[in-house]
């Protein structure tokens, strides 16, 4: 279902990134002349602003860790003293091996050399010599898919080029640990899809990953623990799903009780069905419809259309253009933004079904549905086959009202006994 | 001296990537010009060519009795090459970590590369120059063995441009303004120093100021090499053993207060 391994077998394996009381002071001078002082006495006359302190952790061969985090919690602080480029002012990390970090691609280029030629200077800077680079040129340009654009300078790329170029380049040799800061936002989407193929192909292999992303779907997917970082310390560190629950807690409490989103206001209407053509021609994947079953036709100006019968019925459909099953996905949650389940067909083992136009559709019933009273909404996913790459994502796409005939509060209604 | 070291031992490591740099830098110089590395040769040219048209020429300038040669052009051209190479080197040292701020913040690469790197480049560029004016006085000295304190000098110079210029470095990294003193001390630094015009024509009571710049005694080793064919004398060793070490100890001392915080300030 995921590329997600079991951490008992993980954590048998040799350790490979090993951090100790990490922490990482800025100092802050007040005017650069102070500066020039602190350099020529010796003297500290500065501030210090503690970007990160106190981390600690253990990461054995095969794992992936997941950084979360709020803005300016210090995560890619924490990726830069993984990778390198900074030096701790506190505690130590200790590297086993080949160490990759895809932090900002294509930032070692010259404009003015062509890509073969930077090929061979970035590769340099990341310790690949010209013998190595000789081997792995051609799959390099194959991956990135440059062939005929290779020998010209790259200020003739587009950015998405260059940022292929760089990706090809700095994952062309195997490493111990592959450190991402949100790359998996790389180039187009069939680009992309391959980008995660061979990250997923290095973790199979046993490359350690350590992974940030603000996406907490590919943060639960790929990782096996998470560190949740807040004001540069760590909140939690644990098995993933864990550290995820309390993250997405906080995250709730922060947008504030009764808000119920960008679109809550309830101003107009929502329509009971949402439903898109493909307009621009280089969309590879997408939801065209959904379509929830059995709702109110016309309901009041403001209102949300309420549910008629007892079953929840959703219908997605999709088109992929590459020859490929998708999987669709389907999330219900309350007006807002609790969420109360989400079903995948990859998880569940089911697949959607070819139409005779070529697009997909799927359809997921909740019979009876066991909610109590109250506002709902519907969002639609489509994935690839295996759940990994996000082709698209439709949020709060319907709206609907469920009226359980009883006035007892609650949310869902679990089944239960009594004796 | 372990921070200075350490560094040392940093560039020796990375020594084949330290080449490719260089190589690379020297080639990226004049990319995307349609004369490309002349430019590297023509401008160096016309500076000596300009000097000897207002010094000999205009001025009528005669170097005096006691002065290494008499003939104005070869004494210009003598000196100005290892200048020239020494502001190259200097002003596009100096700027390298500043200039390759971005690279260093995505690459786990040790800072002094960059520095090492330009002024590599600059003396690797004016080393064909200094080589054809040597091969050109070798003969007239009736083939002394003093020309072999010329690769000495030379190394001599590298070394000193290495020190200078990662020096210059961190302190422009640090304050900016460094950029600015730097640039004006180049563009001024050739009145002070026996490029332009021998050490016997400069005031006895104002020769002092001859040591402020770096370069001089390296350019009396030249000239006495390549004008007259002497073995340079100890105060020209002694200048430079001397400058050498105040830059090393000061650069040990940046380096270590600079190490954890330098790729911040880029």
């Amino acid at each position: 279902m995921s590329a997600k391994s079991s951490v008992d077998t993980a954590a048998c394996g040799q350790v490979v990134l090993h951090a100790e009381g990490v922490g990482k002071g800025y100092k802050l001078y007040d005017s650069p002349r102070e500066r020039l002082k602190a350099l020529v006495t010796g003297r500290a006359c500065h501030r210090s602003h503690w970007a990160l302190a106190d981390v600690s952790f253990e990461l054995h061969r095969g794992q992936c860790m997941g950084l979360i985090g709020d803005n300016g919690a210090g995560k890619s602080t924490l990726l830069k003293l993984v990778a390198g480029t900074l030096q701790p002012t506190t505690g130590t990390i200790s590297r086993n091996g080949r160490v990759t970090a895809i932090l900002e691609l294509g930032a070692g280029f010259h404009p003015e050399f062509s890509g073969r030629e930077n090929l061979y200077f970035a590769g340099a800077l990341i310790g690949i010599s010209e013998r190595e680079m000789a081997a792995l040129e051609a799959s390099i340009i194959d991956f990135a898919e440059l062939e005929h654009a290779i020998d010209r300078p790259v200020k003739t790329y587009s950015s998405g080029m260059v940022v292929r170029l760089a990706f090809a380049l700095v994952t062309a040799v195997e490493p111990d640990v592959l450190i991402i800061d949100e790359a998996l936002a790389v180039g187009d989407q069939h680009f992309q899809k391959k980008c995660i193929e061979r990250i997923a192909n290095f973790r199979s292999m046993g490359c350690t990953i350590l992974f940030c992303s603000h996406s907490l779907y590919h943060i639960q997917q790929l990782c096996d623990v998470a560190l949740w970082l807040d004001g540069g310390r760590p909140r939690a560190f644990g098995p993933t799903e864990r550290v995820l629950a309390s993250y997405e807690a906080h995250v709730r409490s922060l947008d504030g009780p009764g808000d119920t989103g960008e679109q809550g206001d309830g101003g107009a209407a929502e329509p009971a069905s949402a439903s898109q053509t493909p307009t621009s021609a280089d969309r590879r994947a997408g939801i065209s419809e959904v379509v929830v079953a059995g709702l109110e036709a016309s309901p009041p100006v403001g209102e949300v259309p309420v549910l008629e019968g007892n079953d929840l019925a959703v219908t997605v459909t999709a088109y992929v253009n590459a020859d490929e099953q998708p999987s669709i996905g389907v999330m219900l949650e309350q007006l807002n933004g609790v969420g109360i389940t989400s079903v995948t067909t990859h998880a569940d083992g089911a697949a959607p079904v070819r139409l005779a136009d070529g697009r997909w559709r799927a359809t997921v019933t909740f019979p009876d549905l066991p909610l109590h009273t109250g506002d709902y909404v519907v969002s639609a996913y489509l994935f690839d086959s295996r759940g990994i790459v996000v082709y698209e994502e439709w949020q709060d796409c319907v709206r609907f009202r469920f009226v359980y005939p009883t006035k007892t509060p609650g949310l869902v209604r679990l089944p239960h006994r009594w004796s | 001296m372990r921070a200075l070291y350490q560094d040392c031992l940093a560039l020796w490591r990375a020594r084949s990537l330290l080449w490719m740099m260089a190589r690379r830098e020297i080639a990226a110089r004049h990319a995307g010009s349609a004369a490309g590395m002349a430019w590297a040769y023509i401008q160096p040219m016309l500076t000596v060519a300009a000097y000897y048209l207002v010094f000999d020429v205009v001025f009528a300038m005669r170097l005096g009795e006691n002065a290494p040669t008499r003939a104005v052009g070869a004494f210009l051209i003598v000196g100005a090459l290892p200048w020239m190479a020494f502001c190259d080197a200097i002003s596009r040292g100096m700027s390298s970590l500043i200039d390759s701020g971005g690279v260093l913040q995505k690459n786990p690469l040790p800072p002094v590369l960059f520095p090492a790197r330009a002024v590599l480049a600059s003396m690797a560029i004016h080393l064909p120059l200094i080589a054809l004016v040597a091969i050109a006085y070798f003969p007239m000295h009736h083939f002394s063995v003093a020309v072999l304190a010329l690769p000495l000098l030379f190394l001599a110079q590298l070394l000193l441009c290495g020190v200078l210029a990662y020096l210059l470095a961190i302190l422009a990294a640090a304050v900016r303004d460094t950029l600015q003193v730097v640039t004006f001390f180049i563009s001024v630094g050739i009145f002070l120093s026996p490029v332009l015009f021998p050490v016997t024509m400069f005031p006895e009571a104002w020769r002092w100021a001859l040591w402020i710049n770096p370069m001089s005694s390296l350019v009396m080793g030249y000239q006495s090499v390549l004008l007259s064919g002497i073995w340079p004398g100890a105060g020209v060793w002694g200048g430079i053993a001397v400058w050498l070490g105040v830059g090393a100890w000061v650069l040990d001392r940046l380096i270590a207060r600079s190490r954890e915080t330098l790729v911040d300030w880029l």
